[in-house]
């Protein structure tokens, strides 16, 4: 599986500097785990996150601050620090079968997924650390749409399963569609398979007409 | 941008090997003077104050002890390394998490690239491009890329350093990133 759509240059390397948003960042970890192009370019910008420090003047630490870096591995007492492991996420029900969630997703808690339009169900993800992350989970039926929307930021969705289609491509399994505020766009779904999307949105997502009133409390 | 060469980077990855080999302490010493000024000054630019700066330079030497046996000098230079340890003990802050969170571990245990042709390249001489690939980047679009890379809002705090306006400022990233990419496509 090769993806055909990327992540931007500029949230590559936001990803790579650390400042990419907890929920985008999450949908951007998912990409990479099939993506070796997109590890790479990230690898080459962390390489520039370090020549930058190396190129950098420094700020002097307190006076006793290497003083109190040993004196806490003095008290390490041996062994290796506890690494915390999470246990991957407990997939919601109505996924396909033999389909897993990308390891992005460990220790999010997924709630189930709910019907937010004909055919389409969403599934907020809870970001950890951040409980104002727009992470979403959905699951749209094939030659379903979802719909019509626009919003205030990047968008970034990440296609786990199936393909979809919208007015500037066809995306498949492994593609990251990185949509920017201006665009205002009905992704279909391809008519021979359910379609599952990771999706996060900087800002708020903003359906139209009546639907968006009634999603309001979902997004 | 001058970005000067680095003076003994392979004596600074040699400091991480022996902190893993035999814990040597004098190194270990040597890795910190250098290192820690640097990091606190990166954290306090991407606008931590300035006691939380020094706290988590701290805290990213102490990681760089205890994972010392997990830096590999064929893989990222002892800057690039250091580097992701104190971004990921960043983000970690960011989020008030008590645990690393597994996006902040992947760093040091993700699986290495066969493919990428990566492995084949020498550190030093990658590190060595990605400084001539700096060198090579216009002053405005070597404080593009600084800026890319320090800023929660760069586009924003872009447009305020170079005095344009905002939809300006963010084709300019487009344009600066594409080239630094370009430049650096050869380390791929």
């Amino acid at each position: 599986m090769t993806a055909r759509a990327h992540p931007s240059e500029e949230t590559l390397l936001r990803f790579a500097a650390g400042t990419l948003p907890a929920g985008p960042r999450l949908v951007v970890a998912a990409h990479l785990e099939g993506c070796v192009r997109c590890r790479a370019t990230v690898r080459a910008f962390e390489a520039v996150g370090g020549a930058l420090i190396e190129a950098q003047d420094g700020l002097p630490l307190a006076p006793d601050a290497f003083a109190r870096v040993v004196a806490r591995i003095d008290g390490d007492a041996g062994g290796e620090p506890r690494r915390a492991t999470r246990a991957r996420a407990p997939a919601p029900a109505g996924l396909p079968q033999g389909f897993a969630l990308p390891a992005a997703l460990s220790g999010c808690r997924i709630g189930a997924l709910r019907p937010i339009a004909p055919g389409v169900r969403m599934g907020r993800v809870g970001v950890p650390g951040d409980p104002k992350a727009n992470v979403m989970l959905l699951r749209i039926e094939a030659g379903r749409s979802i719909p019509d929307h626009t919003h205030a930021g990047l968008e970034f969705t990440q296609v786990l399963h199936g393909a979809y289609h919208d007015h500037r491509g066809r995306y498949g399994a492994g593609d990251l569609v990185e949509v920017d505020g201006e665009v205002d766009h009905a992704p279909l779904v391809d008519a021979d398979s359910t379609c599952i999307c990771l999706v996060a949105v900087e800002g708020a997502l903003r359906f139209r007409g009546l639907l968006g009133v009634l999603l309001r409390p979902f997004v | 941008m001058t970005v000067p060469s680095q003076r003994g980077s392979g004596d600074l990855d040699g400091f991480i090997v022996a902190i893993a080999r035999d814990a040597d302490r004098q190194a270990f010493a040597a890795l910190f003077r250098h290192f820690a000024p640097r990091l606190k000054a990166y954290l306090v630019k991407t606008g931590l104050p300035a006691n939380a700066a020094e706290e988590l330079a701290q805290e990213t030497m102490l990681t760089v002890w205890r994972k010392a046996s997990y830096f590999d000098p064929g893989r990222a230079g002892a800057a690039t390394w250091i580097f992701t340890i104190a971004r990921n003990l960043r983000i970690d802050l960011m989020r008030r998490e008590r645990h690393r969170s597994v996006l902040g571990a992947e760093a040091d245990e993700e699986p290495v690239d066969e493919t990428s042709g990566e492995t084949m390249l020498m550190t030093a001489e990658r590190e060595a491009r990605v400084r001539d690939a700096l060198s090579a980047l216009s002053e405005e679009q070597a404080a593009i890329v600084r800026l890319s890379f320090f800023q929660e809002k760069p586009h924003s705090a872009i447009a305020q350093e170079l005095g344009i306006p905002l939809g300006t400022a963010k084709s300019r990233v487009r344009l600066a990133l594409a080239r630094l990419r370009v430049l650096l496509e050869d380390l791929k």
